[in-house]
């Protein structure tokens, strides 16, 4: 088997289907989910929004694809580098850990994906998750994924659990929250490891905080998440500054977002 | 009242346990680190291959696994300072050429339509052998001087069971032909030349041996 496995080549079966962004944004399907103008798209996601179960679904089954994407991409890290010349035994561990929570997140989205009225395939998948952990970078992968992926994953996590209060769904809001505990861990992994890979090597630590800026840029598109009362995915500080954020970069993620939003064909 | 006073032997009647064992303390730490080597193979390559299985229940059951494993080198990690062993990585290694033989080609199926061979490998051989390997020591070494030991491979043990129950029905619920059967087969065998040759996760002696010296008559 060899190393770092390209994104491209990720076994699925027949059921699952994969589109990049820009095929995703002319899919049907999506304008069904996600409204028909801008406005429409940028509403808070509630039960009371016109299309708000559908979005709920297509989120859900995000997740899931999404989830499947960070089991592959935590389980290539504990492949791709060699304990010792690229990266210390307790890394791998932690790795080797996140690959059995991924697992149970795919369990869990996968059981409410199919609670919510959705099937497996009805969603497009996109491959941009995984990519991120394809950097040959360990401290670039772990900063990418556990620091802006998983960070994103908090503030989904957030959002689908008030969706299940709001909606009187006390499976969703169960599951969601405990889904958001394991990703708060996944979140610190990844900070404890930048400070503590970085220590004395202060370009290598730039180098991986901008590929952050670049992971979570790439998920703001439109303004999907941020601090605005009507951002669909909320930003979440406080479960953020749990996993070991600071003040200053939760600004920057909302700033980077508010901007998103403002460059949004309206 | 219960008499304070009154004289009980230190063992119970029903614990008989004894001092001996098989294993010195350099012996025990020199299998542990050949042990925390193969945990670590082992669930490097599980979390390898979770990206080139297209079956969904068999990539959420490699992701799981990977974690027992990955648990495991953390126990036998631990374990190895207490064996006098203050630089884990020294102890941390294959057992002999061979074994690294058996490993690089355990790992070298990818393709997604080679879910059956990387099963077969993890499932029919090396759990197998670590199943073995593990119980011979776990019952060979001094349950009282080394019951550390003892305590952390009754933890191992008990997950390779229930994950060796889990591959082998994964494996059995894929070969649904007369030809997947001979692909599980001749993969099996390509394996287990490789582990004879290697003696076992700890090398020869890996199980001890059964056979009686009899002295040769002149």
């Amino acid at each position: 088997m060899r190393k770092i496995f390209p994104a491209e080549e990720l076994a699925r079966d027949a059921r699952f289907i994969r589109q990049t962004n820009e095929q995703r944004l002319s899919d049907p399907r999506g304008a069904r989910v996600g409204g028909g103008n801008t406005s429409e798209q940028l509403a808070k996601l509630t039960p009371e929004l016109a299309n708000g179960p559908d979005r709920a679904r297509a989120l859900m089954h995000g997740i899931f694809v999404g989830e499947i994407q960070a089991l592959e991409g935590a389980g290539r890290t504990c492949w791709d580098f060699e304990v010792g010349e690229d990266v210390p035994f307790e890394l791998k561990l932690d790795m080797a850990r996140q690959c059995w929570d991924e697992a149970r997140h795919c369990e869990i989205s996968v059981s409410l994906a199919d609670h919510m009225g959705t099937e497996l395939g009805e969603f497009a998948e996109n491959g941009l998750l995984y990519e991120a952990a394809c950097n040959p970078d360990p401290v670039l992968r772990l900063t990418g994924v556990n620091r802006a992926l998983e960070g994103l994953a908090i503030d989904v996590f957030n959002t689908m659990k008030e969706f299940g209060n709001l909606a009187g769904d006390p499976v969703l809001e169960f599951c969601e929250d405990w889904m958001l505990a394991d990703e708060v861990t996944h979140v610190k992994m990844g900070s404890d490891w930048l400070r503590r890979l970085t220590e004395n090597d202060k370009e290598r630590l730039d180098k991986a905080l901008e590929f952050q800026k670049v992971v979570d840029r790439l998920f703001s598109f439109n303004g999907f998440r941020g601090e605005d009362d009507d951002s669909p995915i909320q930003l979440t500080r406080r479960f953020r500054e749990l996993a070991g954020f600071s003040d200053d970069e939760i600004d920057e993620i909302a700033d980077m977002s508010r901007e998103a939003r403002a460059e949004a064909p309206s | 009242m219960t008499d304070t006073k009154r004289p009980r032997e230190p063992f119970a009647p029903w614990d008989r346990r004894s001092l001996p064992g098989l294993f010195d303390v350099e012996e025990t730490a020199e299998r542990i680190g050949n042990y925390k080597w193969v945990e670590m193979k082992l669930f490097e390559a599980l979390g390898g291959w979770v990206a080139t299985v297209p079956e969904l229940d068999v990539k959420l059951r490699l992701g799981t696994h990977c974690y027992h494993h990955a648990w495991h080198a953390e126990l036998f990690d631990k374990r190895l300072p207490e064996l006098r062993e203050m630089k884990t990585e020294r102890l941390t290694v294959p057992a002999n050429d061979q074994l690294v033989a058996f490993f690089e080609a355990m790992t070298e199926p990818e393709e997604a339509s080679m879910t059956i061979e990387k099963l077969v490998g993890v499932y029919r051989v090396l759990i197998p052998y670590k199943i073995a390997a593990y119980t011979y020591h776990r019952n060979a070494t001094s349950e009282i001087t080394d019951m550390p030991t003892v305590r952390i491979l009754d933890f191992v043990l008990q997950d390779e069971f229930n994950d060796w129950r889990e591959g082998e029905m994964l494996i059995q619920s894929m070969i649904e032909t007369e030809a997947e059967v001979e692909r599980a087969m001749n993969h099996q065998l390509k394996l287990e030349k490789l582990m004879l040759a290697a003696g076992g996760i700890a090398g020869p002696g890996s199980i001890g041996d059964p056979y009686v010296e009899i002295p040769e008559e002149n």
